[in-house]
């Protein structure tokens, strides 16, 4: 697969001026993000994504490693022709409506004259801003912000988006309508890198995530691999004959009565059309039937609390 | 080249719209209106008077706003982070350092022109328009001084703190405009070799902003300078040379720093 960044060894260290020492923020990282991809890139306050965000746009350096973009190494001003970043909590000219702060980044991007105007109001409606789009910027709501960061990261129609906690601050409306951008994006053969603390929504639209904990990479991989299914959990009713129950214990299932119901949890996919076929024979009614994966939130929280205990 | 314009025009529309910058320019404006209430000699001394009290006025007026200015174009883009979503456009650093720099001087050209067009109908009533014809070329000198003074602040600012910059500018800008004083030291007899050292070395390193300050010249004409045209152009091409080298070591700095 052809890497849209490639990452390796990269560090970035900090001078604590209370201590007088240095900090490691990013800690010998690697890492490759593959084209066309939703990257989810995790980790508690402090681990270090937006530090590597930073780096990886040259807006800091790093202490040691190298990192590259479409193959270019990081630092090449040609490749931010193909990129677009949306800094945690934005900010703007407040002195600037709406409307004209995107034409000034439409300028940075030379966007000639005549195109401007309609790119802008493009923008504006695509984000949901186009009655708000005369007001200066500090007349702004927070959300309203976040907006129009958003709307400028999509000026340059970019390959490959860093968006660091894109949704923060937004409404549960404008959430939804990034999560379906976000997916817009991918369909197009876009890659996001994204940096988020919503778990829920990085477990509906990653391909694959990484887990940072102070600097250190815990984990990366395909959301599938890290979070395996498998267990089953089988709700049915009108089966409280114990001969029933026994059977499917028998079959591998671990059984729990609740007021009328039983509830079955099933180890794996292969013994699960055995104990629907007993319940079945034993004209017991099949209420759900759904497969239990770990949730991305139970495998973050797990995996720090790992290090964090040691 | 679209990327530096845009960031100077931003530059200007921001400058222009501070409150402390647009509070000098008033109080300028208002002492350029009095200036005639205060020169109240012979009709000769009068004429002296107003053009100098005016040119004085402009440049004192200028430098404050240009230090005010000046000293936050790059800091402030880096505080309130707005930066981030401008380098991570196509944008070079020394494009932004040049687009800050231009909205710098465009802003003091716009001040400048503010100002020297009241003093310019001020005198032509007091006087007559032909006597203040000659006041351009002290506005443009000024011009030029302050353009030497914005790529002065920025060049502190990419490595001072607003605060120190502030006084360094001030500082630098009190020495260069005395270079009579650096000048006597650098060859005065009776100084030891370091007084000699010392002097030549603010001779020589710091802008010779004393260059610009034509009052004389204009408020005497009879003290005609040899040859006029050499003069001006002699310093405006200092003033280009001197602002090309602080603008390169400024953006040598500025690509290594971290934003
Ligand atoms: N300019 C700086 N100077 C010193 N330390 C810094 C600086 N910027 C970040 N740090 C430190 O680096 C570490 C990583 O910070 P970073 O902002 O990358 O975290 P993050 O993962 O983005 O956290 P969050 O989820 O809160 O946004 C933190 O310990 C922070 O204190
Ligand atoms: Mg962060």
């Amino acid at each position: 697969m052809e890497s849209a960044i490639k990452i390796e060894g990269l560090t970035k260290e900090y001078l604590n001026k209370t201590t007088g020492q240095m900090v490691r923020a990013v800690d010998d990282l690697h890492l490759e993000v593959y084209r066309g991809e939703i990257f989810g890139f995790l980790g508690p306050n402090g681990a270090g994504k937006t530090t590597t965000i930073k780096m990886l746009l040259g807006l800091i350096f790093p202490t040691k490693g190298d990192a590259w973009i479409f193959g270019k190494p990081i630092g090449d001003v040609s490749i931010k022709r193909q990129i677009a970043y949306l800094p945690e909590s934005p900010y703007f000219y407040e002195y600037l409506t709406g409307r004209q702060v995107l034409d000034f980044y439409a300028r940075l991007f030379g966007v000639p004259a005549g195109e401007r105007k309609k790119k802008v109001d493009t923008l504006l409606d695509m984000v949901g801003l186009s009655r708000d789009g005369d007001k200066t910027l500090r007349n702004y709501s927070k959300g309203m912000l976040q907006r129009i960061g958003i709307a400028q990261a999509l000026i340059n129609d970019p390959e490959l988006l860093f968006l660091d906690e894109p949704t923060s601050g937004l409404d549960p409306m404008a959430r939804i309508e990034i999560r379906d951008l976000i997916i817009r994006l991918k369909q197009q053969g876009k890659t996001v890198f994204l940096s988020s603390h919503q778990l829920l929504e990085v477990e509906l639209i990653c391909d694959r995530v990484s887990i940072l904990n102070r600097g250190k990479l815990l984990k990366a991989g395909k959301l599938d691999e890290l979070l395996p299914s498998g267990r089953v959990e089988i709700v049915a009713e009108n089966v409280s004959d114990d001969g029933v129950i026994a059977k499917i214990r028998d079959a591998g299932g671990v059984v729990q009565r609740q007021d009328g119901r039983i509830v079955v949890q099933q180890p794996d996919d292969a013994s699960v059309n055995r104990v629907v076929d007993i319940i079945r024979s034993a004209s017991g009614t099949i209420r759900s039937l759904t497969p239990q994966r770990r949730t991305l939130e139970e495998l973050f929280v797990s995996t720090i609390e790992e290090v964090e205990k040691r | 080249m679209t990327a530096v314009m845009a960031i100077a025009y931003n530059t200007v529309r921001e400058a222009l719209s501070r409150r402390v910058v647009l509070l000098f320019l008033f109080g300028a404006l208002v002492l350029i209106i009095l200036s005639p209430l205060f020169s109240f000699l012979s009709p000769r001394e009068e004429l002296t008077l107003l053009k100098s009290l005016g040119l004085g006025v402009i440049q004192l007026a200028s430098m404050f706003i240009c230090i005010v200015m000046g000293i936050s174009l790059i800091p402030a883009e880096i505080e309130r982070r707005t930066i981030y979503t401008v380098l991570s456009k196509p944008v070079q650093r020394y494009e932004f350092v040049l687009g800050k720099f231009l909205g710098g001087i465009l802003t003091m050209l716009f001040n400048i022109l503010f100002m020297g067009i009241v003093f310019f109908a001020v005198v032509a009533w007091r006087a007559t328009p032909k006597q203040a014809l000659d006041l351009w070329k002290g506005f443009m000198m000024i011009f030029f001084q302050m353009s030497i003074l914005v790529s002065l602040a920025i060049f502190f600012s990419v490595f001072l703190t607003p605060f120190v910059n502030f006084f360094m500018s001030l500082g630098v800008y009190i020495v260069g405009t005395l270079s009579s004083v650096t000048e006597s030291l650098m060859k005065g007899e009776n100084r030891t070799a370091i007084q000699k050292g010392i002097g030549a070395v603010l001779h020589y390193l710091l802008p010779q902003f004393g260059n610009f300050n034509v009052q004389n010249k204009i408020i005497h004409p009879e003290t005609r300078i040899i040859n006029e045209g050499v003069y001006y152009i002699q310093n405006i091409g200092y003033a280009i040379l001197y602002i090309a080298v602080l603008l390169i070591i400024a953006v040598i700095i500025f690509d290594r720093r971290e934003v």
